[in-house]
């Protein structure tokens, strides 16, 4: 398999009791190793819908992802999802203790992307004594420790300020691409979208279908910051807007 | 450290000062002016008893020996019925946590019993365990053991939906999602359930006394009123304030050590 994911006529139904929703319909999607994808839709259209299946947490939909086995999948959520009763470090190790993973060589690693991001003195600090962005920070060091090979990024950066959004998604977008990672990001910032991926898929309002597929392709690559100067910036900007159901759903 | 920091911690200092010297005041006022208004007949000594005959009641009391007894017998039974309603209401609550089904089918007849008046059940506490401490230990657990496992089964349901999903997509199981994420998120609800069981477990506890003791705190005012001395019924209703508020310091201390990261 030349993709390392493949959705095929993947639909989803709600069953409630106040009756049925339809979240999504027939979604066709190839990700090639390596790719970065942003999804951007209106909200409520079946965006988290779509990743819940894709990791295979949701069982219960039409059609059929296709990936390998043994394919390494892990989530990054809206909320930094750190338990407030264990240290910056033990939040860390979250993921790697819980699949019994915790080996010398993670810890190292664990270690390693600590510096990186600097924040190695906070280590036996609490949640709470931190900001925003560095907490998800450690949200994204517990992500990483598991070395994934596909990245599942649900508006991890909604919560936090513009500037934090900014330096910390440059963060992602470099280890990312340096790791050469796959990740599918949801958001519902264009430009976010625009300046982090490769790809931009645009999902319709409910019951959402691909409404298009916009490739992205700028000369310099290196930080989210230099790709949001490419001339050709707006141009997809615009494209992206012209499909979005805004205020509709 | 700033002349100006220095000054707002210092204010700070004053302030807390300030609201004990207000609140040693208070009770220096209520006691003065009750033993001022016995001592002038204007209120009745035989009825409201007065600081200075307690007093003297205690002192009587720890001469014929049985002051300590009855503190003890009442720390005892509460103790007990605490530890007793706290663990049972802990398991029961995980028990109806892990099994949603029965926890539907009893939600109706838990809330029937919850909202029953237990003292109705004391004649048949008396019938089945006699009239010792365990009808007291039945009646306190009567008493606290149904909100203790509605309070902590609600800690058990709250979990933030964030991370039981993170967990979910760690592929964590369900043992180490009860015991790494369910049971500690639910500290802050555990220690709520501490403050209402101490509570509940007093009142459960006195009635129980009041029911069938020869010894404890509740015994000691029945017989007060039995032999029209009402000094022993004012001392057993100080010895419970001091108590009871002594009891739920000690939680809120422990509330503070255990949840101080939260
Ligand atoms: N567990 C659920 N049960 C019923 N309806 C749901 C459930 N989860 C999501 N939905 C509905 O499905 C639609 C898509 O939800 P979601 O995928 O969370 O949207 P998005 O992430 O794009 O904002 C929404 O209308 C939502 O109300
Ligand atoms: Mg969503």
């Amino acid at each position: 398999m030349s993709n390392l994911l493949e959705l095929e006529d993947i639909t989803k139904d709600y069953h409630t009791k106040l009756g049925e929703v339809k979240a999504i319909k027939n979604i066709n999607l190839n990700i090639k190793k390596g790719e970065i994808i942003s999804i951007v839709g209106p909200s409520g259209c079946g965006k988290s819908t779509l990743l819940s299946i894709i990791s295979g947490l949701d069982n219960d939909y039409k059609g059929k992802v296709k990936k390998n086995k043994d394919l390494k999948i892990a989530y990054m959520l809206q909320s930094d999802a750190l338990l407030p009763w264990l240290t910056i470090y033990d939040n860390a190790i979250l993921g790697l203790k819980i699949k019994k993973n915790l080996t010398e060589e993670a810890q190292k690693y664990v270690d390693y992307l600590f510096d990186f991001y600097k924040l190695s003195e906070f280590k036996e600090s609490y949640p709470k004594n931190l900001s925003g962005g560095m907490k998800q920070r450690v949200a994204l060091i517990r992500t990483l420790s598991l070395k994934p090979d596909l990245l599942l990024l649900d508006e991890p950066f909604s919560a936090l300020d513009q500037q934090s959004r900014l330096l910390i998604s440059d963060d992602v977008y470099k280890i990312v691409k340096s790791e050469h990672k796959t990740v599918i990001l949801i958001t519902h910032n264009i430009e976010e979208a625009i300046s982090f991926s490769d790809r931009v898929v645009v999902l319709s309002k409910r019951p959402s279908i691909i409404k298009n597929i916009v490739n992205i392709d700028f000369k310099n690559q290196e930080s989210i910051y230099e790709r949001r100067k490419d001339t050709n910036y707006h141009k997809y900007f615009d494209l992206i807007w012209k499909d979005l159901d805004i205020n509709e759903c | 450290m700033s002349a100006e920091q220095k000054k707002f911690l210092k204010d700070i200092k004053i302030k807390k000062v300030k609201v004990i010297i207000a609140q040693i005041l208070l009770l220096s006022i209520f006691l003065l002016l009750w033993e001022f208004l016995v001592n002038k007949g204007i209120i009745s000594a035989f009825i409201y008893s007065s600081p200075s005959r307690i007093i003297k009641t205690i002192i009587e009391l720890i001469k014929n020996h049985n002051f300590f007894i009855h503190i003890y017998v009442t720390l005892k039974e509460v103790f007990i019925s605490f530890v007793l309603g706290i663990s049972l209401g802990f398991i029961i609550a995980l028990i109806l946590f892990e099994f949603k089904f029965l926890a539907k089918v009893l939600d109706p007849f838990l809330t029937m019993l919850n909202s029953l008046p237990k003292v109705a059940l004391g004649p048949l506490i008396i019938i089945i365990c006699g009239a010792n401490i365990k009808s007291v230990i039945l009646m306190a657990l009567l008493i606290n053991l149904i909100v203790n496992i509605i309070t902590i089964y609600n800690g058990f349901t709250g979990v933030d939906e964030y991370i039981l999903k993170l967990f979910k997509s760690l592929g964590a199981s369900k043992w180490q999602i009860l015991t790494k994420l369910v049971i500690p998120s639910s500290y802050q609800t555990i220690i709520t359930s501490f403050k209402l069981c101490i509570s509940l477990t007093l009142i459960g506890v006195i009635m129980g006394e009041f029911l069938v003791s020869k010894e404890g705190i509740g015994y000691l005012i029945v017989y007060g009123k039995q032999v029209f001395n009402l000094n022993y019924v004012m001392t057993g209703i100080i010895l419970l304030s001091i108590i009871s508020y002594i009891l739920y310091r000690l939680i809120i201390i422990l509330e503070n050590k255990l949840l101080k990261h939260l």
